[in-house]
């Protein structure tokens, strides 16, 4: 099931992973919920560019003299990841502020007993 | 404590999981090795596009009708975040920072300016393009914003001018990819649909690429300030 050698990125990116949904899972404040969920993106988004590259490569830009390149098309599209993830992002937190505005709090343990 | 703990079963089982996919994935290399597209883009992409940044190659010519879907998700972000705050249109502050700060910004100004254009310009030759340099404009209304009071931003880089930029850039970005069809060939067509391709390495390199960049470099640039300028101006409501 292990193979021989798992990579010290991928440790990375699965840390990463695991904080981010313990974030989401366990904690009750919305903002920190929006932070797992970021740390959670930016594990794949590592993975994606480990993906695309192994140790000795040059970056994808055409220059004379070089002939191992990355592979451009991950690259590509992590670069469609980050922006819908900020755009996502950008959405997420605004709804958190209406929250904020509508309950006075961002935790979830008090916006439930406020329901009540 | 219950929820933490039964939390961090899940977590431990999904890690184990998660790490013996991982393992058996292909390595880079050997990937690379099999994937045609990868290696077609490699080995023609500066002959196919005329851009020798690769992802600048993919982004905006191989797959640049995702790129337009990619903006279209920026505009449907900022259209939501204006719903959400819409009504409010007021400036919260009108003092700013100290002069000194005002002073400073103003001569740091330009250069953010020029820095952010020079991203978007020469995206299809060095890292950047346009959602990069987008962002770096982006920053400059941040900062002014910051530093001004956000009554300066709705002065002077009101909401209205926003938004014709953000429709200028999609309707820059469509018009280049209609004159791909107009010249007999497909939507968004670069080098087939009679853009020059130039030397690659140099400016004028790379057919449409340069222009579809500073659309979309004005089309991020727009969004993410109407989206910040939404976030944190008044809401009286």
């Amino acid at each position: 099931m292990w193979g021989e050698i798992v990579d010290f990125a991928y440790w990375v990116v699965v840390g990463l992973f695991l904080i981010g949904f313990f974030g989401v899972l366990t904690d009750t404040n919305l903002i920190k919920i929006a932070i797992g969920l970021n740390i959670m993106e930016a594990s794949l988004l590592l993975l994606l560019v480990r993906l695309a590259f192994s140790p000795g490569d040059s970056p994808p830009i055409v220059s004379e003299g070089i002939l191992n390149y990355a592979d451009p098309v991950p690259q590509a599209l992590t670069l469609t990841a980050i922006v819908i993830g900020a755009s996502t992002t950008a959405l997420l937190l605004s709804f958190i502020i209406k929250t904020y505005k509508y309950y006075g709090s961002v935790d979830l343990k008090e916006i439930r007993r406020m329901e009540r | 404590m219950i929820r933490k703990s039964v939390a961090l079963v899940i977590l431990a089982i999904l890690g184990l999981l998660v790490m013996g996919g991982l393992a058996e994935l292909p390595l880079p290399a050997e990937r690379m090795s099999e994937s045609v597209t990868s290696r077609h883009i490699l080995s023609e992409g500066v002959s196919d596009t005329g851009a020798v940044n690769l992802v600048t190659a993919v982004l905006f010519d191989y797959r640049g009708f995702d790129t337009l879907g990619e903006a279209t998700v920026i505009f449907a972000a900022a259209a939501g975040v204006v719903l959400l705050f819409f009504r409010h249109d007021l400036p919260t502050s009108r003092l700013g920072l100290s002069s000194l700060a005002k002073r400073s910004i103003m001569v740091l100004a330009p250069f953010v300016f020029v820095t952010g254009l020079y991203i978007v310009m020469f995206g299809h030759v060095t890292p950047g393009g346009g959602f990069q340099g987008g962002v770096v404009w982006a920053t400059l209304t941040i900062l002014l914003c910051i530093v001004y009071g956000t009554a300066f931003e709705w002065r002077f880089i009101n909401t209205r001018t926003k938004t014709l930029l953000e429709s200028l850039g999609a309707i820059a970005f469509i018009l280049l990819g209609l004159v791909g069809i107009y010249r007999g060939d497909f939507f968004l067509s670069n080098i087939a649909a009679g853009f020059r391709a130039g030397v690659p390495g140099e400016l004028t390199s790379g057919g449409a690429i340069p222009l579809l960049n500073l659309a979309i470099g004005l089309k991020v640039a727009a969004g993410l300030a109407l989206i910040f300028y939404n976030m944190v101006k008044k809401d009286v409501g």
